[in-house]
């Protein structure tokens, strides 16, 4: 699942070096988190989130061959974090 | 698509490496630079090197075809990609098993595939890039069953002379729908309602 989401990121930022894809597997539960340069986070996510939807749609469909539920976050520069409260 | 990550004294020394190496033509590269690197004292003593990624393009199409290909695999899904140019529009055909996880529920996961393959032509090629994707003539298949679905609406409007609005559906399949009806002389057909709320609404003439 990190080699999928991470492919398509950095397939997506102009600074493929700065991305960073953890993940956390439980039983039934996959964590993704996605960080990118500020910079790229826009495209990650893009308008009205659809960008970032179409990476969780993904997600889903192969989680959902383990049966398990995935979430996949986009985490935010510090700035963008405190302007969300 | 040939992909190369190169180092080198700066950034042009690497990318003319990268070329080298893949025997691509500067004017299909796009380039990334990972780290600008730094220039020491007396040459290279305390620098530290330039690294770019280097894409070459081999044309829309064949690219598509690669990284949906490519993001396929990374799926775990066992299938073939087929893609052609169609006006400016990049059309790709998926072959293989699983096919229904392919194209998901309403065909979400064939749309949201779509989304990221333009997403990814338009950071390549620096211009807005249309995609469609097909599996298993899943579009076809969508296309006439939206048909009839219409073809229903309308024998109703027409009997009850009431219009009727229909349920939510993405732009592209309304569109499917406002084409197919347009030749009805019975019925009139039009949108309302903005963003996630736009329904059609077919009415009798």
């Amino acid at each position: 699942m990190k080699e999928l989401v991470e492919y398509i990121v950095k397939a997506l930022v102009d600074n493929p070096s700065k991305v960073e894809i953890k993940e956390t597997s439980g039983e039934s539960v996959i964590i993704i988190e996605v960080k990118a340069a500020p910079e790229d986070v826009g495209k990650v996510i893009g308008r009205e989130g659809r960008i970032a939807n179409a990476i969780r749609a993904i997600a889903k469909a192969v989680a959902a061959k383990q049966n398990k539920k995935v979430s996949v976050e986009i985490l935010t520069e510090d700035k963008a974090q405190n302007k969300t409260i | 698509m040939k992909k190369i990550t190169m180092k080198g004294k700066n950034v042009d020394e690497a990318v003319d490496a990268a070329l080298k190496v893949i025997s691509g033509d500067r004017a299909q590269a796009k380039v990334f630079v990972l780290s600008e690197g730094k220039a020491g004292v007396l040459g290279l003593i305390g620098g530290t090197e330039a690294e770019v990624e280097v894409t070459v393009k081999e044309g829309k199409p064949e690219d598509a075809q690669q990284l949906l290909q490519d993001i396929l695999d990374k799926m775990g899904l066992v299938t073939m990609v087929e893609s052609r140019l169609v006006d400016d529009r990049v059309e790709l055909v998926v072959k293989g098993d699983d096919m229904g996880r392919i194209i998901g529920k309403d065909g979400a996961t064939l749309k949201s595939l779509e989304i990221l393959l333009a997403g990814m032509l338009a950071r390549l090629y620096g211009e807005r890039s249309y995609v469609s994707i097909d599996a298993d003539g899943y579009r076809d298949k969508r296309r006439q069953s939206l048909e009839r679905l219409a073809q229903e609406v309308a024998n109703e409007v027409i009997d009850s002379k009431a219009e009727k609005t229909m349920p939510p559906m993405s732009a592209a399949d309304r569109r499917i729908i406002h084409l197919y009806l347009q030749g009805n002389p019975s019925v009139a057909i039009f949108s309302q309602g903005e963003g996630d709320a736009r329904r059609l609404v077919i009415a009798p003439k």
